[in-house]
């Protein structure tokens, strides 16, 4: 009987256009996030991993067994292999006294993995030492220069036979054989992190399950490039404030709800009137306007699910056909039109409620029949 | 016009049943204002993230598909900063990053020729010095995201390329742009974790005094370094504030574009459709979606004042003097409405914006009250209750 009434279809259209507001935002969203997946599959993604402590923020907060090196270095997909120790110390050259970033490793294997060019040698001893070339032009440090290195009260003495360009963060560094770094911290047993890299060829995921299991609880494994995490953080940022607009749209519908709800009541005060003339229960109203409200609600939703998925994809081809570099595909994926079905539903009963329970309230004997 | 006057003495519309019509107008409005408000907050920022003003311009590389992926030769900033009327020229490795898990945006800067360009306010710890190496300087905003001060060691890990760095924070900074939400670190910083060599830079911003120079003169001398590069001395000079020389590098002057910043950035959103006027559309088109619910809103209120309506029409009033009277009672509450939804709106959008969570890129987008968005508000709200009430059925 209700749904025969003449508003029924703008009603549907009310609630279909705000879902279509919703549906053709998300499938748009849609198409940029699968964009920035896509171009951060399109970096070669590099094979590097660090093991650092379980609880530590940054390298020179982090200890890490150095027996776990030998253990990881038994695996087949493991590439090359650096642990490294990480200091902070004091360098006295000439009379300069300066904080310089330490690096204790195997130097040979260390500097073939950087590609670094050296100017001189690489460190064969614990006396001898590779110094980064933005860190020896700062402070004129030549090759066969002495420098005198403190840390913890801990002192040595090193001679520079090499100076290094790698592109890379050692540029400005100190690299010292293990030896010297383990002499300076007081310590054989740990060291910093370790470095390594997969083998070419070898499955990422298996290799890294692999290696997981090896590793103690206290320790973590972090992949040196973070394109993943960072495109999957671009997409999160641009889910949450959609997720928070979509609210604003949500209250829209549920206010829609109630004036669908008020209207159908006003208009059907004669039948709503004739019924609890002729007996109907209290509740009854109740059941028409909510029951009324939520079809109106469904089929607006589904209505609107496919206008604005469809209005979003013309709206892109009409866009390529005036600017041909535009290719933009939007799309909707399942579990959004459900997610949006039911919170479309849901905002509705919310909006429908306070005029339903008020037709349960209103008497037939005021009512014109 | 007595007729009406003498109708609008006589109160017939109930306030409870009017408040229904200014509670979706308020919504409508606040919808539209918070999606135009957003949408234009980001084309604001992303169009002003090089610096706004005719007098900053970019040297960039054309081919880039984002703004912060291209390439340049780093010694055109020293050619360029040579010419007469160039004020400032600070050459900048723009490269995204990871730090404690969070995404961000890491500038590789020469700290001196950055400060002509822009002004940052240090409010803890100490700017960068020439010799710092492995240290950065933290935006406000990143800082409180990522709950750091000075002192603190942080590991960077690259995303672009293949590299992990260990830097200490100096200072935290305060820029009120979009700089905020920026790590800034030494120039080759940025080149390590964009994975470039001491030769490239992503761009150069060059300050210039408009009336010596033009960007077209600048182009000029690109040109003629691409044509006829200048001889070096050893494998390149080592400009002041620098420790690593600056290589030759050979390039394609059809690579390389020297523009307006703020065009610069415009043009990037320009090849995906992304314009103001645009997003003001966009936004309008939002209101409209809602309209149906408007004019549904109002249809109800003259339904249930069918009563009341048909009283006035027998006592004589006509159907256009109904409609002028409702519509002179119904044009305030609305405006009302959508004052109270362009309020809510920003109101909202602030909570959003203090928990971090209106971001684009990694960088907070600022909201500004922008009058034509305001004025558009007014407007489409008074036209649709206006063309609701006169396509009313008062009979």
């Amino acid at each position: 009987m209700l749904l025969r009434k003449r508003g029924m279809v703008s009603s549907i259209l009310a609630v279909a256009l705000l879902v279509a507001i919703l549906a053709s935002t998300n499938s748009i969203v849609n198409y940029i996030d699968l964009q920035v997946q896509t171009l951060g599959g399109l970096v070669n993604l590099s094979r590097t991993y660090l093991v650092l402590g379980g609880n530590a923020t940054s390298i020179t907060d982090s200890q890490v067994d150095a027996r776990l090196a030998r253990k990881l270095s038994n695996l087949s997909c493991v590439g090359y292999m650096l642990p490294q120790k990480m200091l902070t110390v004091n360098l006295t050259s000439g009379s300069s006294n300066l904080m310089v970033q330490m690096r204790g490793v195997e130097s040979d294997a260390f500097f073939k993995a950087r590609k670094a060019y050296m100017n001189g040698t690489a460190a064969k001893n614990w006396m001898e030492a590779n110094v980064g070339e933005i860190l020896a032009r700062r402070f004129s440090i030549g090759l066969g220069d002495e420098v005198s290195l403190s840390f913890g009260g801990r002192q040595a003495k090193v001679r520079v036979v090499g100076v290094f360009v790698s592109q890379t963060q050692s540029d400005a560094e100190l690299v010292v054989p293990m030896e010297t770094a383990n002499v300076l911290d007081g310590n054989n047993n740990t060291v910093s992190f370790i470095e390594f890299s997969l083998k070419d060829g070898v499955s990422v995921q298996e290799a890294v399950n692999r290696i997981v299991q090896t590793l103690p609880e206290n320790v973590k494994l972090v992949q040196a490039q973070q394109m993943g995490e960072f495109a999957q953080q671009m997409s999160i940022q641009t889910l949450v404030f959609l997720n928070v607009w979509s609210l604003a749209v949500y209250a829209a519908i549920a206010a829609a709800s109630y004036v669908v709800a008020a209207r159908l009541i006003i208009e059907s005060s004669y039948e709503l009137a004739m019924l609890k003339a002729l007996g109907a229960k209290k509740l009854t109203p109740f059941t028409l306007v909510f029951t009324y409200t939520t079809t109106v609600a469904f089929i607006g939703s589904i209505l609107g699910t496919a206008l604005g998925t469809v209005g979003a994809q013309t709206a892109s081809t009409i866009l390529r056909w005036i600017q041909p570099d535009v290719d933009m595909v939007p799309f909707l994926k399942a579990e959004q039109a459900l997610q949006t079905l039911l919170l479309t539903l849901a905002s509705s009963i919310l909006g429908c409620m306070h005029p339903a329970l008020k037709s349960t309230r209103t008497g037939h004997m005021g009512q014109p029949l | 016009m007595s007729a009406l006057t003498r109708l609008i003495g006589f109160r017939y519309l109930k306030r409870g049943r009017i408040l229904a019509l200014a509670i979706i107008l308020t919504l409508s409005s606040t919808l539209f204002s918070i999606t135009a408000f957003s949408l234009l907050g980001f084309y604001r920022g992303f169009t002003a993230y090089l610096g706004e003003g005719e007098d900053v311009i970019a040297i960039y590389n054309r081919k880039g598909s984002t703004p912060f992926t291209g390439l340049v030769p780093a010694y055109l900033a020293e050619k360029v900063g040579s010419i007469n009327g160039v004020i400032a020229c600070s050459p900048e490795a723009v490269a995204p990053c990871i730090v404690k898990g969070e995404s961000i945006f890491l500038r590789g800067i020469i700290p001196e020729d950055f400060a002509k360009l822009n002004q940052l306010a240090i409010f803890d710890g100490s700017m960068l010095e020439p010799d710092d190496v492995n240290s950065v300087v933290v935006g406000r905003n990143a800082a409180e995201r990522l709950n750091l001060k000075p002192g603190d060691e942080i590991l960077v890990l690259g995303v672009l390329a293949d590299r992990y760095l260990q830097l200490q924070v100096k200072g935290i900074y305060e820029s009120h742009s979009v700089m905020d939400d920026e790590v800034l670190a030494p120039l080759y910083v940025g080149q390590w974790l964009r994975g470039t060599d001491y030769g490239h830079v992503t761009l150069i911003r060059v300050k210039i005094d408009r009336s010596v120079v033009s960007p077209a003169a600048i182009l000029e001398e690109v040109a003629r370094e691409a044509s006829e590069p200048s001889q070096s001395q050893d494998s390149g000079r080592k400009p002041e504030g620098l420790i690593m020389s600056w290589p030759r590098a050979s390039f394609r002057v059809e690579d390389i574009g020297v523009e307006e910043a703020q065009m610069f950035m415009k043009s990037y959103l320009d090849r995906y459709g992304v314009t103001r006027e645009s997003l003001l559309t966009l936004s309008a088109i939002v209101f409209l979606f809602s309209s149906a619910t408007v004019a549904a809103a109002s249809k109800t209120i003259i339904a249930q004042h069918e009563g009341e309506i048909n009283v006035l029409r027998s006592l004589g009033a006509s159907r256009k003097l109904l409609k002028g009277d409702m519509l002179a009672r119904l044009l305030p509450w609305s405006l009302i409405a959508s004052s109270i939804g362009a309020a809510l709106a920003v109101a909202v959008l602030k909570v959003i914006q203090g928990y971090g969570l209106l971001q684009v890129v990694s960088h907070t987008v600022s909201i500004q009250l922008d009058p034509l968005t305001i004025a558009l508000n007014f407007v489409l709200v008074f036209l649709l209750v206006s063309i609701s009430v006169l396509r009313a059925d008062m009979e």
